[in-house]
């Protein structure tokens, strides 16, 4: 293993054109962390936070506006096609649709087998060896490979795009909602998956949810992300536990609990108003227009990230002064 | 068969014995066999299940959204005094939207892209109450401004597709609202949203239902949104319901094994990390129920008597399809 670290991401921006002319559209802006191998770095966010496209800029299927992606402390931007291509191999994406990803008229064994046969890798019957043993991997049975996406369940889908994923053998994979689509006992399996692939094949993880029950429980660290910017980073635990940013407090209060009354946190904080439009982003701290801490200077300037205990990183105004009540 | 039911005296709606059968090649196929439960007036009550399970076409069957071809709907559905079974489509429709409200899911694909939001919340009220277009128009901005739109005026006069979806979702029940129904349906209303808007319309919900002593049917596969908002609650697999009772009683302690395991699978309730449990197998295809208890092939606590059909029976105050539910002690998340 070499000394620098399997993903770092510096000051990364990554804007689209809008609809108007010099129009653009914000959706990464100054993003900055690093990802250690072997571990799961959570990033939860909400719809229009940024996180898809963070996730699909993390293994190069978009192009950084600003800042630095480095793969093993080497920008991978800088490669030719072909090199690329190759390197890509490393670092797989599963997305949140099973359906989306694999091709109705190809068989499970084929569309798991296609990015080896793209890759060139091997002769046709290791492929399909190669195939044949991540399809075991992920459990499913001999009889599923030869069965089309429409006849398998959903939950069969995503452990076939998780083979799909495993047969290139990359360091790390994304995982952009991958349990979200899924009842809570497939979930449940899918999640035990992924444990043991990271523990069989020391992976690593970029786990992007929704969802803090199941980021908080597969991952080591999280990043919370809001409309483009990152407002918190620390490990799981204390993330969960002791919450720096109002937001991440906010999404933690949000979360309803199927515990009993006398086990529940009743401290409710129900944020008002939506996700600002991207076009018109809000000065200052891009979540002042929906905080209940929210002071003068939160509309004037912007706070800065800043790390306030090892490993814990923030970016509000009042992250130092004792929690204020909140209404 | 007859099973018991508690509390039949005095409900609003009180749904007996209700069988759907879809056909397909092989003949009548049963999607939900003898369905019973009750929602008495104001009352919040939840449907937990997986996928398939029956929650979203009870509510279909409730407000006969099934199709008109190939499908066939038996028992009772007794709301008001009358049985909604027997009536037909014009009296359906009195009763749709009138007296039960509905809130799905999608709220784009329940609202039309063509008309403006203000234009389709104002025909729902013409066509149950005899007022002037003017009179409707307002009651209609009056309803938008109910579930906490800014600027309502404006609102009223935008189409669904420039609204977000949160949004969408105030609206469609503003819509639903609007005649100030005696029940609300509302089938995962909030899944689509993100979850600090799913706390707003969560909130919005229960308060207007409090407001107008609207009851509210509640189906979500969410148990912490149940957990929070209903009182009670109904647990269905496979096309029957397993469980029903109070939502603390069956979070403290679930009686049946598979309300139990949906419990347990839930991430959060075991140090982060750790194994989470699952359910194994699948929720079985309707074509191929097994013969006794049909949670069997997956239950853990299976025994020979499990083989045979099992009836919904009382225990205490609540009802439960399982033949060890006295023996088990099963855990609930309060421990």
């Amino acid at each position: 293993m070499s000394d620098a670290p399997i993903l770092s991401v510096e000051e990364l921006e990554i804007a689209f054109p809008g609809r108007r002319r010099h129009q653009l559209i914000q959706a990464v802006d100054q993003v900055g962390f690093t990802v250690r191998q072997g571990e799961t770095f959570g990033i939860i966010g909400e719809s229009g936070s940024g996180k898809t496209t963070l996730g699909r800029a993390l293994v190069c299927l978009m192009r950084p506006t600003k800042g630095r992606i480095r793969h093993f402390g080497a920008d991978p931007f800088v490669l030719g096609a072909g090199a690329l291509r190759r390197h890509r191999r490393g670092f797989q994406i599963i997305f949140q649709d099973p359906n989306a990803a694999l091709d109705p008229r190809m068989t499970i064994l084929a569309s798991v087998q296609e990015p080896l046969n793209v890759a060139r890798l091997g002769s046709r019957r290791e492929r399909q060896r190669k195939a044949m043993a991540a399809l075991d991997r992920v459990q499913l049975s001999p009889e599923m490979a030869g069965r089309y996406p429409h006849e398998i369940s959903g939950g069969q889908k995503q452990r076939a795009n998780i083979a799909r994923a495993l047969v290139l053998e990359p360091k790390l994979i994304v995982c952009d909602e991958v349990v979200a689509a899924l009842d809570v006992s497939i979930q449940a399996e899918m999640l035990n998956l992924f444990a043991d692939l990271q523990r069989d094949f020391s992976l690593t993880y970029v786990f992007i949810s929704h969802d803090l029950r199941v980021v908080a429980h597969i991952a080591d660290r999280v990043a919370v992300m809001y409309f483009g910017k990152l407002v918190e980073l620390g490990p799981a635990t204390a993330l969960m536990t002791a919450p720096l940013h109002p937001y991440t407090k906010a999404l933690l209060s949000a979360e309803p609990e199927p515990v009993p009354a006398r086990l529940r946190n009743r401290e409710r904080i129900v944020l008002q108003g939506e996700v600002p439009s991207a076009l018109d982003p809000p000065s200052g701290c891009r979540f002042h227009t929906r905080c209940p801490l929210a002071a003068p200077i939160c509309t004037a300037e912007e706070p800065a990230w800043r790390e306030l205990a090892p490993g814990r990183f923030v970016a509000c105004h009042f992250a130092e002064t004792p929690p204020a009540p909140v209404r | 068969m007859t099973v018991a039911t508690t509390g039949t005296a005095g409900a609003l709606l009180d749904v007996r014995d209700l069988t759907v059968s879809f056909r397909d090649d092989a003949g009548w196929v049963p999607m939900l066999s003898n369905v019973a439960f009750t929602v008495r007036p104001g009352e919040v009550v939840g449907i937990v299940g997986e996928s398939g399970c029956g929650k979203s076409l009870t509510a279909l069957s409730i407000l006969n959204l099934l199709p008109k071809r190939g499908c066939r709907r038996t028992g009772h559905i007794m709301f008001g005094g009358r049985d909604l079974v027997a009536l037909n489509e014009a009296g359906m429709r009195q009763v749709r939207g009138r007296q039960i409200g509905m809130v799905f899911q999608e709220p784009m694909s329940a609202l039309d892209p063509v008309f403006t939001v203000g234009d389709q919340i104002a025909e729902t009220v013409r066509t149950h109450f005899p007022v002037s277009a003017r009179e409707a128009k307002e009651r209609a901005v009056h309803a938008l401004e109910s579930v906490r739109i800014a600027s309502p005026a404006n609102c009223a006069t935008m189409y669904p597709m420039s609204l977000s979806g949160g949004m969408r979702q105030r609206v469609m029940i503003a819509m639903a609202l609007v005649c100030e129904p005696r029940l609300l349906i509302a089938d995962e209303p909030t899944t689509a949203l993100d979850v600090t808007i799913q706390a707003q319309i969560m909130e919005l919900l229960l308060e207007l239902g409090q407001r107008t002593g609207t009851a509210l049917l509640f189906i979500t596969h969410n148990l912490g949104l149940i957990a929070e908002s209903c009182s009670r609650m109904l647990t269905m697999y496979a096309g029957q319901v397993v469980e029903d009772g109070a939502v603390e009683a069956i979070l403290n302690r679930p009686l049946h094994p598979y309300t139990a395991g949906l419990l347990e699978s839930l991430p959060g309730r075991r140090a982060p990390k750790s194994r989470l449990s699952s359910i194994p197998g699948r929720v079985p295809s309707s074509r191929d129920m097994p013969a006794g208890c049909r949670f069997q092939p997956r239950c853990t606590y299976a025994i020979a008597p499990c083989a045979a059909p099992q009836n919904l029976r009382a225990i205490d105050e609540r009802q439960v399809r399982c033949i060890r539910a006295d023996a088990l002690a099963l855990a609930g998340s309060g421990v």
